[in-house]
């Protein structure tokens, strides 16, 4: 018989959320003997409307690029650390470009039948909503999405199985 | 992280005292300091300093976006600031600035700094909103623009 669960993708951007998320994808991959995928990325498409606004000068673009590089490395390794203390082999991709748009893509590319992701942040306005990355990624993911929240549940949930 | 998640009440200063550039810079990194309980205001301070020395962030419409990278803030930090009579502020069409969104980041935040800063992109193009808030009159009214209200 299948499992409900056999490829999940998670989504780690070193926000408490996403972090919350992959504590929670580490905890059911371990549980389910799922394949677990993370996913780091550089918001290229952010830097681009900064530049176009005048808020950026190149050489900023370039200097926060290569920042955003290291975060997502340095993001990719905390999952891989958080699934080992589980047992787990987490398989980290770093991506580029809109993150939403890259979420869905390696979700269908490695065939993930469930997205973990922390809570989306609070919106101004339902037209700041269609620019969330995460909200978007939530909206357009082709497969099932999973929210972490409860971080005492997850928590306690980790810590038992590490 | 969303913009309105970096919005505080005493980080917002209206109307602004100062009435130059380095002066509007130091009022709103003063605000901060005060509002976060910043040891180190004079690092903030010069990471502005720094980063607008490579060129302004006067954008057109009356709108600037002072901003930097330091280690001397824990997290991303916003001030918002009003000069009704506008400051010169070396904004790319020669006006002078009217709305003031300052935003510090430590180095490590850099996702969520652009994120941030990529919001206030956004919101610069409303141009009813932006007048709106260059003419508030406190920042309660600053506080329930920005959150729709």
């Amino acid at each position: 018989m299948r499992q409900a669960f056999e490829r999940m993708l998670v989504y780690v951007d070193g926000s408490e959320g996403s972090i919350l998320a992959a504590r929670l994808a580490a905890v059911l991959a371990s549980q389910t003997h799922a394949e677990l995928h993370a996913l780091a990325g550089v918001n290229t498409r952010a830097l681009s409307d900064l530049v176009q606004a005048h808020i950026f000068l190149e050489a900023e673009r370039e200097e926060y690029r290569r920042d955003m590089d290291e975060d997502a490395t340095r993001y990719l390794r905390h999952a891989t650390e958080m699934g080992k203390r589980l047992g787990v082999y987490v398989e980290g991709h770093s991506v580029s470009g809109s993150i939403a748009a890259a979420i869905k893509n390696k979700a269908l590319e490695i065939g993930a039948d469930l997205l973990v992701m922390g809570p989306p942040p609070q919106i101004r306005s339902r037209r700041d909503a269609l620019y969330d990355e995460v909200e978007t990624a939530m909206r357009t993911a082709p497969c099932s999405v999973l929210v972490a929240r409860d971080e005492e549940r997850i928590e306690e949930l980790y810590e038992q199985l590490s | 992280m969303a913009l309105i998640e970096l919005l505080n009440e005493r980080a917002i200063k209206v109307p602004l005292m100062a009435r130059d550039k380095n002066g509007v810079i130091r009022e709103l990194v003063d605000v901060l300091a005060a509002a976060y309980g910043l040891d180190n205001a004079e690092n903030v301070f010069l990471s502005v300093l720094d980063r607008e020395a490579q060129g302004s962030t006067g954008l057109s419409d009356g709108i600037a976006v002072p901003h930097g990278k330091t280690d001397a803030v824990p997290n991303i930090l916003l001030a918002v600031g009003t000069a009704p009579d506008g400051v010169q502020f070396d904004a790319i069409d020669g006006q002078p600035s009217r709305l003031f969104f300052l935003m510090v980041a430590p180095p490590e935040k850099t996702g969520p700094h652009i994120a941030a800063l990529a919001e206030i992109a956004r919101l610069s193009r409303q141009s009813a909103l932006c007048s709106a808030l260059a003419s508030a009159k406190s920042a309660s009214e600053i506080m329930a623009l920005m959150k729709g209200d």
